[in-house]
């Protein structure tokens, strides 16, 4: 499937770029040849090279930047920690999220007299208006569409308010819009758009920032500041072979954003279980991932119980006495309590072993049964893991072979153990990260290469890469720009590439959806594809031009693009000379003869150079050249 | 062939009256035929995710139906009967009118041979057309066009949305299109823009073969799409679209084929199948998806017109789920499943296939509804018959799609 392609720099820079890019001996290489392994080195461990870095990896040696790359702990990162900031919602667990920004269920509870209202002004503001929202779906769901509560809604605020809510200073702003009713505030608040609403939130704390809009829909809130870290961690962490292999994995053991309360879990499953992991043992990714909230609700094994467990024949053990068995307290109960195969399914064949990986009907569901019991603790208000022994399946069960005799939460330890360690697990994972970073289809010995130090160091994937890095197919010219990018990957390739500003992600995220690769949003448990023929389509290719012309042309907002610095030679309106320019800078200098010359044949047209009979002297326009660029055919691999 | 179907028309009509039939049903029943200057065309809808067959056309006679899904089983006296055994949800009643007038038939127990309970594997098989093979690399739905003798058009082959799905991968040219109204480069333009032409010129003399041959169609289809501006067909009345991404395809794939832009094959998808955990019965998650799935196809039906009596839809989905209710009141992934088709040519209102029975000697693995139709037998009778390709070993390479076997679902 891969076309034989003309690579004008490999070419220069010999055929087979020698490996032992680890060992640290010094190789004797040219300097075009070292700065080809830059470029290689580049596209595949990051999200794409931005203006500048191939001679900042040069400068400190690609051997050295990789090494350090493989080690992120050691690289300053404080530049996006001070992006992330704003984001309050990134430094809070689950439950505080769930408090701070309530869900429906809630919401419902409160309405229903259950639970309090908190006590805080700001917080409190946020449930009373959720509230109205609420009452205002249930009347309508009644059909008596409350005449006096619309009429409270829509009611006039005082030339007063609406002037102290316009006012200049921030802090007076939002005192005022918590000075109305709730109602008022929900009325005003929804009423917001564009640039009014720009407006009212310019000079607003993040705190502030986020009740304003959590005044309108809490959860959107949670949602937005996750989508937004995304893209921003990929656009500009140092670490950026960590924020690719956090993608790969969370990929990997997908979880779907639009699933219940899904959303409340992820900052947490991104944050504290895969980035931590993404470079350690497979083992623990995978014990983390088992054990993660995320993961027992997506794939629902927090629900699953033993058939013959306690709790589904309705026996209770007390200690000291023989244990009695009692009618289900409640005859939903019983009906509810039964084995869920999903997860003990989806760990085999997505997770660990492969779909070939040498298992059965029978594995899955003896796998399901060691896991039940491995539930939840409250989920709906971001509780976490919990082991219920009650619910868990008694007696041996048998998975591929191996025995596992009766021992609680220990047997499924020992099941991720069994597969984690598994020599199809290696084999799938090597293959996986290989298609990642070399091929759509890499060669088998480079995969046996992979699986084998898996399996020699204890599934340690830091060695894994590392086997893959000493590989020459990793650096052979058949490599280069083998990989057509995901939409994500070319979305923030041109964001890096064209030194992007993001000031606010949002529509950077909608981008991606019209895509067709929402961040979090792939359904089903397989994640997104990474092959090239899932992401090459009329759509997708018009898609991809539309996007590079429109970030080029600052038509994106939030996204500032700065003019490329040009050459000296460029201010002297030599449309061709900045053509070059760009060519350098947004695609390392090689670009095809076909797309050069089509570029470069529309200079002369005069809707691009600008170019007038009465005005020979007007600048090219630099942004539609930029945007031809970001959309050629080159752009669309790595 | 056509006497027969008029015939049985005549007799449809006889009963339900008039309303709410197409016009070329009304024409036909008054003996004006239209002439053969026209596109015979397949589309065809993927349910992804394992749709619950056994909820979807419920077979309300079987007593162990109901013995082994105590709470998420279709009551009797909800289903919509179809012929005193099978009876459809009752979320399906925009289908009913098309079953009444003849136009919609069911296929039950149908699927995959293959045993695998994966996803992935089996909508991979399905698109495919070759059941445990993994090694085939395009798509049957793309294969079927091979022998077709028809217009040359860049929308021959059409997907509805962001991605080329599987099943139209391969050599014949195909596209997929998220936004019929929006299918271009920069601003929207009736006439072909400059920048249009620049991406043109240099993907087409791109060496990236893959890159280079999606463009080249997808440049095609911008060409043609401007000239036929499928904005001004707006649905017809009685097609009311419900709001969400499937509705949304099949009401752009209208607007295509009432563009007459020669489509020939189409392929859309609706995901929210899989239901493991509350499942619902008459009313919750598979009822909702239900109405989505019944209400989109009932529109597209009626938005067609005219044009249904050379349309045959057909749905399939990758597997079906267990026979019995799971522990949290949903389903676990199955095996054989149902299939709809609904067309002009169709001989409908009969539900085919030999029912394999739910009791627990008659389940598959002792847990799944047995399957007795291969998807293909289904499908190569699509081809055979509305296509008119009738080289089924080269669509269904491994497959006996002999016509003998053929279950007559198009008279």
């Amino acid at each position: 499937m891969v076309p034989i392609r003309c690579f004008t720099l490999f070419a220069l820079a010999g055929l087979f770029l020698l490996p032992s890019p680890i060992s640290g001996k010094a190789t004797s290489r040219s300097q075009s040849e070292e700065r080809a392994r830059a470029i290689q080195a580049l596209n595949r461990l990051t999200f794409g090279p931005r203006p500048g870095d191939i001679d900042r990896v040069l400068t400190m040696g690609v051997d050295k930047w990789i090494d350090q790359q493989l080690h992120p702990s050691t690289i300053d990162d404080h530049e996006l920690e001070a992006r992330l900031a704003p984001l309050r919602t990134l430094g809070m667990s689950p439950r505080q999220l769930a408090e701070n920004f309530p869900p429906q269920p809630l919401i419902r509870q409160i309405a229903e007299g259950k639970q309090p209202l908190p006590r805080e002004r700001e917080k409190r503001a946020i449930y009373e208006a959720q509230l109205v929202r609420f009452r205002e779906k249930q009347d309508k769901k009644a059909g008596d569409s409350d005449q006096n509560d619309m009429a409270m809604r829509s009611e006039a605020l005082s030339e007063e308010q609406k002037s102290q809510l316009l006012a200049p200073l921030p802090d007076q702003r939002v005192r005022a819009l918590f000075s109305l009713r709730p109602e008022e505030q929900v009325n005003f608040v929804s009423s917001l758009k564009g640039g009014e609403r720009d407006r009212f939130l310019a000079g607003l704390s993040a705190e502030q920032r986020e009740t304003v809009l959590a005044l309108n829909n809490p959860q959107q809130v949670v949602t937005d500041e996750l989508l937004q870290a995304k893209i921003l961690r990929a656009t500009y962490s140092q670490r950026q072979l960590e924020e690719v292999m956090t993608d790969f994995w969370l990929n990997h053991f997908n979880v779907f954003i639009g699933k219940g309360a899904e959303r409340y879990q992820l900052i947490s499953y991104e944050q504290d279980v895969i980035r931590p992991r993404a470079l350690g043992k497979f083992e623990d990714l995978l014990r983390a991932t088992a054990e993660s909230p995320a993961m027992l609700f997506y794939l629902d094994n927090w629900l699953s119980v033993g058939p013959n467990s306690d709790f589904a024949l309705g026996i209770r053990r007390q200690p000291g006495r023989k244990h009695s068995k009692l009618a289900p307290p409640n005859p939903q109960a019983k009906r509810r309590s039964g084995l869920n195969e999903n997860y003990g399914r989806e760990l085999m064949e997505l997770h660990t072993l492969a779909v070939n990986g040498g298992y059965t009907q029978h594995d899955v569901t003896e796998a399901a049964r060691i896991l039940t019991g491995w539930t939840l603790k409250e989920p709906r208000e971001g509780g976490g893991f919990s082991f219920d022994e009650r619910k868990h399946d008694p007696g041996t069960k048998i998975v591929l072979g191996h025995k596992f005799k009766e021992s609680g939460q220990k047997e499924g330890y020992e099941l991720l153990h069994l597969l984690a360690h598994h020599p199809s697990t290696a084999r799938f994972i090597s293959r996986k990260l290989a298609m990642r970073f070399v091929s759509d289809d890499p060669a088998p010995a480079l995969v046996e290469r992979m699986a084998k130090t898996f399996l020699k160091k204890d599934g340690d994937i830091r060695e894994v890469l590392k086997t893959m890095l000493a590989s020459p197919e990793f650096w052979a010219s058949g490599s280069y720009r083998a990989k057509v990018k995901t939409p994500l990957e070319f979305v923030v390739s041109a964001l890096r590439a064209s030194g992007a500003e993001v000031n606010d992600a949002n529509p950077v995220v909608r981008q991606l959806q019209g895509l067709g690769m929402p961040l979090y949003g792939a359904q089903p448990p397989t994640g997104y594809s990474m092959k090239a023929e899932t992401w090459v389509s009329s759509s997708a290719l018009l898609g991809r031009m539309n996007f590079a012309l429109r970030l080029a042309a600052g038509k994106i907002p939030g996204v500032n693009v700065p003019p490329p610095a040009l050459e000296q030679s460029d201010q002297s309106n030599d449309v061709h000379q900045t053509l070059r320019t760009l060519e350098n800078s947004l695609l390392s200098g090689d670009v095809s003869p076909q797309t050069h010359e089509t570029i470069s044949t529309r200079l002369d047209d005069p809707a691009i150079s600008r170019r007038r009979l009465d005005d020979p002297a007007r600048s090219p326009d630099v942004p539609l050249i930029e945007g031809l660029l970001l959309g050629s055919p080159e752009f669309q691999r790595r | 062939m056509i006497t027969r179907r008029i015939f049985v028309r005549n007799s449809a009509l006889a009963v339900i009256g008039t309303t709410a039939v197409p016009n070329f049903l009304r024409r036909a029943a008054f003996g004006a035929v239209t002439p053969a200057t026209r596109t015979q065309r397949l589309v065809v809808i993927f349910q992804r995710g394992a749709a619950d067959g056994l909820n979807i056309v419920v077979p309300h006679g079987e007593a162990a139906y109901y013995a082994m899904r105590p709470s998420i089983n279709i009551p009797r006296n909800a289903v919509l009967d179809l012929d005193g055994f099978f009876g459809l949800h009752p979320s399906l009643s925009a289908l009913q009118p098309m079953w009444n007038q003849r136009q919609l038939a069911i296929v039950h127990a149908a699927g995959s041979p293959d045993p695998t309970r994966s996803h992935f594997d089996a909508q991979d098989f399905m698109e495919s057309g070759t059941p445990g093979v993994k090694a085939t690399d395009d798509g049957w739905l793309n294969r079927c066009l091979h022998d077709v003798t028809l217009r040359e058009s860049p929308f021959r082959a059409v997907a509805m949305g962001t991605a080329l799905p599987r099943i139209l991968v391969g050599s014949e040219p195909a596209v997929a299109i998220n936004n019929v109204n929006d299918f271009g480069v920069g601003p929207r333009n009736p006439q072909v823009s400059p920048l249009e032409t620049s991406f043109e010129t240099m993907y087409a003399g791109s060496v990236d073969a893959v890159l280079h041959g999606s463009a080249a169609e997808t440049f095609d289809a911008v060409k043609m799409l401007k000239s036929a501006n499928p904005a001004q067909y707006s649905p017809g009345p009685g097609a009311n679209y419900p709001r969400g991404r499937f509705g949304d395809s099949l009401k752009q794939l209208a607007q295509l084929i009432k563009a007459n832009v020669g489509v020939q094959v189409a392929f859309a998808d609706i995901g929210g199948w899989d239901h493991h955990v509350n499942e619902g019965s008459t009313e919750g998650q598979i009822a909702n998806v239900l109405r989505e799935f019944s209400q989109s196809l009932a529109s597209f039906w009626i938005d067609l017109g005219d044009l249904g009596e050379d349309t045959v839809i057909v749905t399939m989905s990758e597997f079906g789920r267990t026979a019995r209710e799971n522990g949290n009141r949903g389903t676990d992934h199955g095996h054989a499943n149902v299939m709809f088709v609904l067309g002009g040519p169709v001989a409908g209102g009969k539900v085919y296939g030999r029912w394999p029975g739910l009791d627990a000697a008659q389940l598959y693995e002792g847990r799944d509804l047995a399957l007795t139709t291969d998807f293909r037998l289904v499908l190569g009778e699509m081809v055979y018959r509305q296509l008119g390709n009738h080289q089924l070993s080269q669509v269904f390479p491994g497959f006996d799609a002999q016509p003998t076997k053929f279950l007559g679902l198009i008279a």
